[in-house]
Formats: C-alpha cells, sequence, structure tokens
C-alpha cells in the first residue's frame, strides 16, 4: 500500500482541490496511518504558530524617521530644481541686491549676511561629502540628527517667509536666521563626524 | 496588539500618515514593529539582519504609506511588504542552497524521557535552509498562498509546494515524529 506523500498531505489542507485530490481523500478515509500523518501535520503547524513572539532589541524608529525626513528634504529640493542652500540663498541674495539698489536703514550688513550663507553652505557641502545616509547610525545619533534636520527645515521655511518682511526687519532676520542655520548645521556635522569617529569610522 | 492594530488602521492616523505627519507614522510603527520583526527574524539568519529589514520595511511603509487605498487590511500590506524585504534580504546574503547537507548546521538536541532525543521546534525551524524556513512560515504561518509565496520569491508554485513539503519532512525527523507505517 502506497501512502501519501508529505506533498499530497499539505495539500490536502489546502481550501482549493489540487489534481488528484479526490484519490488522495480517498486513500486518507481508508488509511489510519495517513490519518495521523495528516493530524501531526496539523499539530506541528499549530505549534509553529504558537510560537513565543520576538521582538527587536533595539528601538529603531529614529533611524527610520531620520530616513524619511532627509528623503522628503531631498525631495523638496529636487522639487525646487536646487539644493536646499541654493533654494534659501537665491531668495537671500534677490533680497539683498533689492537692499542694495534702495539703500535702507538696515543694522545688519550684507556682508555679514553673506558670510553666514558662505559658511552656511560650506558645512552642507562637508555633510553630501560624508554622505550620512549611506552610513550606519546607532538610535541616539539618528535621533538627534533627525532633530536637528527638522529644525533645519523650519529655518529654511523662515527665511523664505523672510521676504514678506520690511527691509530694515528683514536684514536682521536673514542674519539671524543664516546664522542660526549656520549653527544648526555645524551641529549636524559633528553629530556625524563625531558618531563616525566613536566607531572607529 | 489588537489596540494597536485598531488605532493604526482608524481612519484619522492614516490620513495623517498619509499627509507625512510624524506622530502618525510613529504610531503605524509602534502598531506593526513587533509582528514585522517577529516575521523578519523568522526567515533572517541573524538578528541584525531582522532588525534591517524592520527598518527597510517602515522606510517603505512610510514612503509609499499615500499608495494604500484601504483595499484588504493594513496589516496585510505591511506584511506583504516585510516579507518582500525579508526574501531581498537572503537573496542579498546569497542564501544557503536549498539541497545543502542539513547535517552541517549542528544544533543542540534535547532529551525526551529516556530513549528519545527530540530537537525543539524553534532549533528545529532555525535548522532548516532559509528558503525552506521562508515558506514554511509566510505560508503555514502568516497565510500566504503558494501563489503568493511564488511571486514574491520569483519561483514557480510548484518550488514553493515542494520547498513546504521537503521542510516538513525534515522538521518530523527531527521533531522525533517519524513512525513506522
Amino acid at each position: 500500500m502506497t501512502h501519501l506523500s508529505m506533498e499530497d498531505l499539505t495539500l490536502l489542507r489546502e481550501s482549493l482541490p489540487a489534481a488528484g485530490a479526490a484519490a488522495a481523500r480517498e486513500h486518507l478515509a481508508a488509511c489510519p496511518a495517513c490519518q495521523a500523518e495528516l493530524e501531526r501535520l496539523h499539530q506541528r503547524v499549530a505549534r509553529l504558530r504558537a510560537l513565543p513572539t520576538v521582538a527587536p532589541a533595539r528601538d529603531r524608529w529614529p533611524e527610520v524617521r531620520r530616513r524619511v525626513v532627509a528623503e522628503r528634504r531631498r525631495r523638496q529640493y529636487r522639487w525646487l530644481g536646487v539644493g536646499g542652500f541654493a533654494a534659501a540663498a537665491s531668495i537671500t541674495l534677490a533680497l539683498l541686491v533689492n537692499n542694495m539698489s534702495h539703500p535702507q536703514p538696515v543694522s545688519a550688513s550684507t556682508e555679514d549676511i553673506s558670510r553666514a550663507m558662505d559658511r552656511s553652505h560650506s558645512l552642507e557641502q562637508a555633510l553630501d561629502t560624508y554622505d550620512p545616509d549611506s552610513r550606519v547610525t546607532d538610535g541616539v545619533t539618528a535621533q538627534a540628527a533627525g532633530e536637528l534636520e527638522d529644525r533645519i527645515a523650519v529655518i529654511d521655511n523662515q527665511l523664505e517667509s523672510a521676504q514678506m518682511l520690511d527691509a530694515a526687519a528683514r536684514n536682521n532676520a536673514l542674519l539671524r536666521l543664516w546664522r542660526e542655520r549656520v549653527g544648526l548645521m555645524d551641529a549636524l556635522v559633528d553629530v556625524h563626524i563625531t558618531h563616525a569617529s566613536n566607531v572607529g569610522l | 496588539m489588537a489596540e494597536a492594530f485598531l488605532l493604526a488602521n482608524s481612519d484619522v492616523v492614516l490620513a495623517r500618515a498619509r499627509a507625512g505627519d510624524s506622530d502618525a507614522l510613529e504610531t503605524l510603527f509602534r502598531a506593526f514593529e513587533v509582528p514585522v520583526y517577529n516575521l523578519a527574524r523568522r526567515i533572517c539568519r541573524t538578528a541584525e539582519d531582522a532588525e534591517d529589514v524592520l527598518q527597510e520595511t517602515f522606510f517603505e511603509v512610510c514612503r509609499s504609506i499615500g499608495q494604500y487605498r484601504g483595499e484588504g487590511s493594513l496589516w496585510g500590506w505591511v506584511r506583504t511588504i516585510a516579507s518582500s524585504k525579508a526574501l531581498m534580504r537572503l537573496r542579498r546574503n546569497k542564501y544557503r542552497d536549498t539541497d545543502e547537507l542539513e547535517e552541517e548546521i549542528h544544533v543542540p538536541l534535547r532529551q525526551e524521557g529516556s530513549t528519545h532525543l527530540r530537537m525543539d521546534l524553534e532549533a528545529a525551524l532555525e535548522r532548516l535552509p532559509e528558503v525552506s524556513r521562508a515558506v514554511v512560515w509566510l505560508h503555514d504561518v502568516e497565510g500566504f498562498t503558494h501563489e503568493e509565496i511564488a511571486d514574491m520569491m520569483g519561483k514557480t508554485v510548484s518550488f514553493s509546494k515542494s520547498q513546504l513539503a521537503r521542510a516538513h519532512v525534515r522538521l518530523r525527523r527531527w521533531l522525533g515524529e517519524e513512525i513506522a507505517v
């Protein structure tokens, strides 16, 4: 007497009838050994489903979030057709040119603003060269970097909004925002580079 | 976990997640991180690989949540992404051939009574070749059909069916369930 194969038994569990299922069921009905084998298969699968659930040892959300934010920023830049720096800088430059052609009683000098923009640009280039997205990052670093990137995105939005201000207030706001951006970019570079030296990269 | 699932399925959370709200995306992550990791850990060779699959899965979920149209459960959608990522990880790691000599892998046996040596089910599952283990888990535990598994693996339906049967033959032997017929 030829018993059912394991493939026959596994297929008998399917709701859709497979080819030869009728003959297999006929054999099963008459064969206590195959009935026992099918029962063991059912029990094994039930035990598999009852295996304890395993949970991750580390929180991976900060790293997921950091990548999502970084990708969102890249998408925004692509949509603008320029880099983050260039987008914010072009607005500022236009405003500065306008200030020079229509001198206003301003307190923040255009040179100071240009210097802050150059510094921000250098830091952004340094970060691009380091390419943090392609590197392994621990949760703490990812969280810190994510928070800094969020704050930089807020500053970029504020730089865009600054064009609505009158000339005097605008230059002061631009200088403050660009300096703040430099500080945040500096911190972001620090977070990545410090992480890299801590793990020996 | 059911409460978290309900919360994750709520229209408000989904709408906010689609709009890119970070808190809503984190709610989805918290609702599904354990089942996704569990699936990945059962398929992948190491905990590190499973954590990477968890991360890749949710990066994809966050990017593509706008494409989820509510057809089928949210968990079903997330689970398909997680399974694909886990199988991609196996392919990337150049998984062991399914016919590799199983005796090369040593897993401690457990004493049962005075005469039988049995392997514990978890160890036996771990001992299966990667592809067989993936098929067993995806079919018997996660509930994917052979057609779905074949599609995700880029193999035939027959391949999936035969891998499942061969895996059960091995599990039966290692678990000491064989009987003379």
